[in-house]
């Protein structure tokens, strides 16, 4: 199954996040990641929702919320044709010298940077895409994760 | 437009007459004291007091399936609004267009589990089109008007609109009758040419072309324009439930429902077509069977809907035209112009084959082995004679009468397709009689069905609402009784009804005229009874009570395969 990435152009109402993730649940779909957030009009938000399914899944609900009145563009963002992002905060477990050297050699290989330590942990925070953000978070696992927030995919179109 | 200063009861009122709202179905409560208090005076406005808010929605469906416009129907907070879900759910699946206004709390007591509060905006938005909770009495104009707007047009559908306590008696100057719509909502219902062009040439290429009727011709109108473009092309009609008088269907062309319990021709006329023309039909699996590949396995399909969302979903087809099924219909016919009308084809001798062993086997009443229910449903049909609105409820008397009534008309054939809703028959005639009060009424009925819905006698003897009810009593749940003997060992788990009520007494009791019917030779005399009354009329038909709805696509069975068919004529 393919993830694939919806950006939708929806009015700022009360209720639009129910009615469309309401339409993804009766159609037993499961949001893997999903932002809302302000855009350059007045009174729209720009929602961003990843999903796993079929082509002819995604067609499915392509259709369904470019019916819904509130919704005024649907898009389905395409991985090369756009820019994904990711934001990652995480704690990961330092417990000796070694590993906080460690942590923060390959952190700054992967360009995330350190917000705070304390001495058995450090927090990591990365933008970037979010495949580069699993492959740092594998490697953290290494070390011990304690805490991993994610806000989850925002994408725009290049074209 | 004016500015004048109103409450938001008065402001409802208004805005429902100016969107042409005559009839309004619907009970009060504490929360739409307001709006009442304003019915009160209103002479435009007809409000019709309803016994249960299920009816009240069936009642405003059945309206808006008669007259084609959009039936209103409301209720009260909780459990008044959680009573009219049953009924918006059943509209909204089968496209039927209706605006329910709601009372709500007040605005600052939602979420606070006030008394009656029940959070009717989150509960009705998987089960309609587009639904409000209006928080601000200015927004009212511009939201009825947009609730009708988009109850009545693209794919028509339930709009609800809650209606908070305050909302409705603040008082506030507002401009009346807007005429903004909302931008996220721009239905296509124009055709694309080059499909409808592609569409047409596939048609005149067809050595076998079988058009497949559904909702959608009769809520566009396209019912003219169907006929005509069948004759043309020497088509095969068959429809679906939802697309009975579609057709007539003693016309030549027609062979009548396809589907799970279709004619046997029907759909045969679906496995042997060459080129499909669906026209307004979402291919729900009652249609289809259970076996996509034996769907009209050879043909070219071609699939047109108001609805994008239909294209593709359940059958993949080969052109899909999204538009309005008439102006489909009307681009199709177009660019045949020059083409004559086909005759004297191989086809049209078998589709006329076909017809005549349809109609031997619904004309022909006393044929061996025909159950009681099958013999009685074609008397039905034989003295109604297409000239009544005939409603079902469902089960077994929905598939009997789906099966053996003969529609002529559109809009004559009312129930519940896409829901299944049990109790939807009656109250749906009620709403049927009022807006074509001058047409016999006829509720098809099934015991179990009845009882789910049978308190609003009260409202039809207190509006001389004349409506008839001919119950197919049987003591049983009929439908699940049929499965149950023919898939379950004849383990008839809960489906014996026992011997209570009698219908005769119950109708009695409203004060209607009711009588009960042995035999189906006593049908005539029992109709013409219920008719000559000048009251409602409960009558109570005696069936077996193993009759069997028959022939039918077994459960995860294919169009091809039907069982029970013996009793069919062979050709």
């Amino acid at each position: 199954m393919q993830t694939h990435i919806i950006s939708l152009l929806v009015e700022d109402n009360p209720g639009v996040l129910t009615r469309m993730s309401g339409m993804f649940t009766m159609r037993g779909i499961n949001i893997s990641s999903l932002t809302v957030s302000p855009c350059e009009k007045e009174g729209l938000s720009r929602m961003t929702v990843a999903i796993k399914g079929s082509e002819s899944e995604l067609e499915k609900v392509r259709k369904q919320l470019s019916n819904m009145i509130e919704v005024l563009k649907v898009v389905d963002l395409k991985v090369n044709d756009s820019i994904l992002r990711d934001l990652c905060l995480m704690k990961v477990h330092t417990r000796n010298t070694d590993a906080r050297a460690e942590v923060m050699q390959l952190a700054e290989s992967y360009g995330a940077k350190i917000v705070h330590a304390s001495l058995d942990s450090v927090i990591l925070e990365l933008t970037e895409e979010p495949e580069r953000i699993d492959r740092l978070v594998e490697l953290m696992k290494h070390f011990g994760l304690k805490q991993l927030f994610r806000t989850g995919i925002t994408a725009i179109g290049i074209d | 437009m004016t500015v004048k200063k109103l409450s938001g009861a008065e402001i409802v009122v208004e805005e429902l007459k100016r969107e042409g709202v005559e009839t309004a179905f619907g009970i009060p409560g504490g929360a739409l004291l307001d709006l009442y208090e304003v019915l009160y005076n209103e002479g435009a406005i007809k409000h019709i007091l309803m016994r249960h808010e299920q009816c009240a929605a069936h009642a405003a469906d059945g309206y808006a399936r008669v007259s084609g416009r959009t039936g209103v129907c409301i209720a009260t907070s909780g459990p008044g609004a959680t009573n009219l879900v049953t009924g918006l759910a059943t509209a909204n699946i089968d496209s039927s267009p209706i605006v329910a206004l709601t009372g709500q709390v007040p605005t600052s007591a939602i979420g606070s589990n006030a008394f009656q509060e029940a959070s009717t905006f989150t509960i009705t938005m998987p089960i309609t089109k587009h639904n409000f909770l209006v928080t601000r009495t200015e927004d009212l104009p511009r939201v009825i008007h947009n609730a009708f707007y988009i109850a009545s047009t693209g794919r028509k559908g339930v709009v609800l609109i809650d209606l908070p306590k305050d909302v409705q008696a603040k008082r506030v100057e507002v401009e009346l009758h807007p005429m903004d719509t909302f931008p996220g909502y721009k239905p296509n219902i124009i055709p694309n040419k080059a499909q409808t062009k592609r569409a047409a040439e596939a048609l005149v290429n067809a050595e076998r072309p079988v058009i497949l009727a559904g909702g959608g011709v009769i809520s566009s109108g396209a019912t003219e324009e169907l006929r005509n473009l069948a004759e043309k092309l020497g088509a095969g009609v068959v429809t679906t439930l939802m697309g009975k008088g579609a057709i007539p269907e003693t016309h030549p062309l027609c062979l009548g429902m396809a589907g799970m319990h279709g004619h046997i021709y029907a759909n045969r006329a679906l496995n042997e077509c060459d080129v499909l023309l669906a026209l307004g039909t979402r291919f729900s699996d009652r249609l289809t069977g259970w076996q996509l590949d034996q769907f009209a396995p050879d043909a070219t399909i071609i699939h047109v809907d108001v609805d994008a969302a239909e294209i593709n979903k359940n059958i993949q087809v080969d052109i899909p035209i999204v538009g309005d099924v008439k102006l489909a219909i009307s681009d199709i016919l177009k660019w045949l112009a020059k083409e004559r009308i086909r005759e004297g084809t191989v086809w049209l001798q078998r589709i006329k084959e076909m017809h005549s062993a349809c109609e031997d086997c619904i004309r022909d009443v006393w044929r061996a082995g025909s159950s009681t229910s099958d013999i009685l449903i074609k008397e039905l049909s034989n003295i109604l004679d297409g000239n009544a609105i005939v409603t079902t409820e469902v089960g077994q008397c929905q598939m009997f009468a789906a099966h053996y009534y003969m529609t002529r008309e559109p809009r004559t054939f009312i129930t519940s397709g896409g829901l299944g809703t049990m109790g939807f028959g009656f109250p749906a005639a009620i709403g049927a009689k009022v807006a074509a009060p001058d047409r016999k009424v006829v509720d098809i009925a099934g015991d179990g069905s009845f009882l789910m819905t049978c308190q609003d006698l009260a409202t039809c003897v207190e509006n001389d609402i004349h409506v008839v009810v001919c119950i197919f009593d049987n003591r049983y749940l009929g439908m699940v009784r049929q499965w149950q003997e023919l898939f379950f060992d004849k383990r008839y788990s809960h489906t014996h009804l026992g011997i209570t009520p009698d219908f005769v007494k119950l109708g009695e009791a409203f004060g209607c005229y009711a009588e009960r019917v042995e035999k189906p030779e006593d049908l005539k005399s029992a109709l013409n009874n219920a008719f000559e009354s000048g009251k409602p009329a409960v009558l109570d038909m005696i069936v077996g009570k193993e009759d069997k709805v028959l022939p039918m696509i077994p459960p995860g069975g294919g169009i091809t395969g039907m069982i029970g068919t013996e009793r069919c004529k062979r050709i």
